[in-house]
């Protein structure tokens, strides 16, 4: 206490008052927003120039040559190059767009590949709602019933002739279910029972249980032999799988690899977490194989390959050994996604199927995959992605996919030399596909989480 | 399972009608224990798979006595007698296909190098860019993720050949940078050293150089963590490596020449040349890259609490600092194993190059050389056992860097 009893306690300091700041710089606002973030720094703001320069000089440039210096109707090249030489020549473009969308499928049946399509679409359309039940059924009917009827119209031929008579069958039952699914639901909104009950009442007098079941698959195969009589009336004109092609071929390929790579994807997965160390190993090995090597090389090896590998009277087109490739290829990289799924589910899911007393078979099948592969939907539609842009990888082999029918435009004697224009054509198409696709998934995501 | 089957095993004498045999008790035992489980189901698939194997083999085996074929690598030994436009090691006609295979490899593997290592440069910057609070610059980076990820990169390289490569001028009016590099409708043409003594030389002088400075840093670095300043050894030691550096770079001048191109005739001579081939891959495929590259950076950016944001900035750290000493070291570990695979992608992708002949494995040992020789089962396993090896390689060197660089749990 000594040291602190001072004699002379120091003057007081004065009160002299800062002076008053400046006043905020509004931060609200669209100007404020602006000068926020925009402006707030010199640094910033000639960034800000910067970019809005750039992003000028490129919208000008390509607005340009795209639209305002375009050639939208011309005969030939040299028309175009006459009329505006410096501008995009669509016309080209324009003339040979049937031919980037069907390949080389006869201009006459070309109806055919839009009916098939629209009614693949019509088909998954129920999915898209959450108030209509067995979803599942409905995805599952769509995977095993539809290439059925997709090939007929695709390939056409005389009904239950060139393609055989199952896949006659098979056609009419998967027309007969596509039938009940939409009467039903219109029957459902004028609020009456479905038709598949309508065989009930007769059902029940012989029959005690399944009753529901069984009146289902008579309505069923009526359906489909009424379907049957249809069918047999009308012959398509026979298309060889050869003439296939642009971008109805890069889907088939795309759509047929991503619904094979899941299964395939479900067995390397679930051998992969295997505790046996034999089926660890050989689904290891298979998927660490495969994702190593660049896909032209899978594809190369297939056109080789396989005609070696294979008895000797087995025929294959090209198609054939391509979707066989980017099957692996594809299921390979499922696997993987997959695994990541299997993983994310907590243990005590396990003990929880293992506490119930069901076996692996079981377990897997009705507890772990339905979540596994739900959280995965987002994942697969980013490799449905990543396989609709490496399908034009089939170019390359010579499958006449959009790629190479975009190629082949600068071969054409009307247009010789016009690569640009098909390029950017085909480039906007797969970006609005895969962007829209993109965003889609991601949604998916976020209401996935909201939901779990 | 164990309960289910003991819950199995004591049912079934009251279904049965008499009490069932040992033998059929025991057959029943052995169908339903998970150890003589796991046997047989892993008996079965390994027949399978051997079963499998065997057929396509045996396939094989006959489909090459029908066609009049052999299996073997001798072809290896064979002289190609085809030309490759563009190669970094010497080759010419006269060489065997185990040289072909050597330049494909060497093309294969100078390009990927060249595109992840720009790639991953410019990926970086547009994923920090991408995380800009300027919104404008934000939405740039964005945009450019989002079209070039989304245009299948085939597409990309053929655009980048035909539409930009192949339009540049004619040798006689190629752009040109100074005297030192022309760029035509061939190619680019660059200016190199020439160096009187070996490369090997050089490079094991510049090695001995830069392991001199490294090993002057380390041992004065206890010093100068004890005190602070560094000790007047090292500065002696810096003097003479300084003389030393100066000494062979007046070697090196002396010793060297430039190689400038130049126009005869039609066509440069002297310099070294890149095929306009490879300049359009390399740019497709860098910018092919980079978009996922950014993309991988800003989920790895992102990944990181906000917290260490907030922190970083209470301390007073600008921006930059932050970035540089707290965000991006924190940030690599997530971001190191999808990069590996990114990296990894683009060996792969190097493949595609084949489309505009830019002379790589597949294009010139997978088409041309398969072509030529029918080898296809060598010459497919061979080329995949290349890119298997790579990756392997790769992914090994990445898991150990990455386990020096993970947090050290207990």
């Amino acid at each position: 206490m000594d040291d602190l009893n001072v004699k002379n306690p120091p003057a007081l300091k004065q009160f002299i008052p800062t002076p008053p700041r400046p006043p905020r710089q509004s931060k609200s606002g669209i100007f404020g927003t602006i000068r926020q973030r925009c402006f707030n720094s010199i640094g910033n703001s000639v960034l800000t120039l910067c970019v809005v320069a750039v992003l000028f000089y490129l919208v000008k440039h390509v607005l340009d040559w795209a639209v305002f210096n375009a050639v939208f109707i011309a005969d030939n090249r040299r028309q175009c190059m006459d009329i505006s030489p410096d501008g995009a020549c669509w016309a080209g473009v324009i003339s040979w767009f049937n031919g980037l969308i069907y390949g080389r499928f006869p201009v006459d049946e070309q109806w055919r590949v839009n009916v098939g399509v629209l009614l693949g679409l019509v088909w998954l359309l129920p999915l898209m709602s959450k108030r209509i039940p067995l979803r599942n059924v409905i995805l599952l009917s769509w995977i095993g019933l539809y290439p059925f009827v997709g090939a007929y119209l695709f390939l056409g031929g005389r009904f239950g002739a060139e393609l055989g008579w199952i896949h006659g069958v098979m056609t009419c039952l998967a027309l007969a279910f596509l039938t009940i699914i939409y009467v039903n639901w219109i029957l459902s909104a004028l609020g009456k029972k479905g038709l598949n009950e309508l065989f009930v009442p007769l059902v029940s007098r012989f029959v005690e249980r399944r009753i529901h079941l069984l009146s289902f698959v008579a309505v069923w195969l009526l359906i489909a032999l009424v379907m049957a009589l249809v069918l047999n009336q009308v012959s398509l004109e026979p298309v060889a799988i050869e003439r296939w092609g642009g971008l109805f071929l890069t889907f088939i390929i795309a759509s047929f690899a991503i619904t094979m790579a899941i299964p395939i994807g479900v067995v390397l997965a679930l051998g992969r977490r295997s505790k046996l160390p034999v089926i660890h190993w050989l689904s290891m090995t298979v998927i660490e194989l495969v994702r190593s090597v660049p896909l032209i090389t899978v594809l190369f090896m297939a056109v080789t390959l396989l005609p070696i590998f294979l008895p000797a009277d087995v025929e294959f087109n090209k198609l054939a050994q391509v979707l066989v490739a980017v099957c692996i290829f594809a299921g390979a990289y499922m696997a993987e996604n997959i695994r990541g799924g299997l993983q994310a589910i907590p243990k005590g899911q396990y003990e929880a199927a293992a506490t119930l007393g069901l076996g692996y078979l079981h377990t897997m099948a009705l507890i772990i995959l339905p979540q596994a592969l739900r959280m995965m939907i987002p994942n697969i539609m980013t490799s449905f992605i990543s396989l609709l842009k490496d399908t034009t990888l089939v170019s390359i082999i010579g499958l006449f996919d959009i790629m190479l029918m975009a190629r082949n435009i600068a071969n054409d004697k009307d247009w010789v030399g016009m690569h640009t224009e098909p390029l950017v054509m085909i480039s906007v198409l797969f970006f609005l596909f895969c962007y829209s696709m993109s965003q889609y998934s991601l949604t998916l995501e976020k209401r996935l989480k909201v939901d779990r | 399972m164990i309960q289910s089957s003991t819950s199995k095993s004591q049912k079934s004498p009251v279904k049965g009608a008499g009490l069932p045999s040992s033998a059929t008790q025991k057959r029943r035992s052995l169908l339903n224990s998970d150890a003589s489980r796991a046997v047989i189901l892993q008996a079965f698939v390994l027949m399978l798979a051997l079963f499998g194997l065997w057929f396509l083999f045996a396939n094989a085996s006959e489909n090459l006595n029908r066609l009049g074929m052999t299996f073997g690598f001798d072809f290896l030994q064979v002289t190609a007698g085809f030309n490759i436009s563009w190669s970094l090691i010497p080759y010419d006609p006269s060489m065997s296909y185990w040289r072909v295979f050597f330049v494909g490899i060497v093309n294969t593997l100078i390009l990927s190098f060249c595109v992840i290592v720009v790639g991953t440069l410019i990926g970086t910057l547009v994923g920090i860019l991408r995380l800009s609070e300027n919104p404008l610059v934000s939405q740039l980076a964005r945009w450019y993720v989002e079209i070039v990820r989304n245009v299948p990169l085939l597409i990309q390289i053929i655009f980048w050949f035909t539409v930009v490569f192949s339009t540049l001028p004619a040798p006689r009016e190629s752009y040109h940078l100074g005297e030192w590099f022309f760029l035509n409708n061939r190619g680019l043409y660059v200016t190199t050293l020439q160096s009187a003594v070996s490369w090997g030389w050089v490079l094991a002088l510049v090695a001995g150089l830069i392991l001199l400075l490294y090993g002057l840093l380390r041992w004065s670095k206890p010093y100068y963590a004890l005190s602070g300043s560094r000790s007047s050894g090292f500065y002696i030691g810096l003097v003479v490596w300084a003389l030393l550096a100066g000494w062979v770079l007046w070697f090196f001048v002396n010793a060297m020449t430039l190689s400038v191109p130049s126009l005869q005739g039609f066509n440069f001579s002297g310099g070294a040349y890149l095929p306009a081939s490879f300049g359009a891959a390399f740019v497709a495929m860098t910018v092919y890259r980079s978009a996922a590259i950014a993309e991988t950076v800003r989920a790895g950016m992102q990944s990181i609490d906000r917290g260490q944001h907030e922190a970083a900035f209470t301390i007073g750290f600008s921006r930059v600092q932050s970035l540089r000493l707290i965000l991006i070291p924190q940030a690599i570990r997530s971001i190191i194993p999808p990069m590996t695979n990114s990296w990894l992608t683009s060996v792969k992708d190097s493949s595609l190059a084949v489309a505009i002949g830019f002379p790589e494995l597949v294009s010139v040992f997978m088409q041309t050389s398969m072509n030529q020789t029918g080898r296809a089962i060598e010459i497919i396993f061979m080329v995949m056992g290349f890119y298997i090896f790579i990756s392997l390689l790769i992914s090994y060197l990445l898991n150990k860097y990455n386990d020096s660089v993970q947090y050290k749990v207990r």
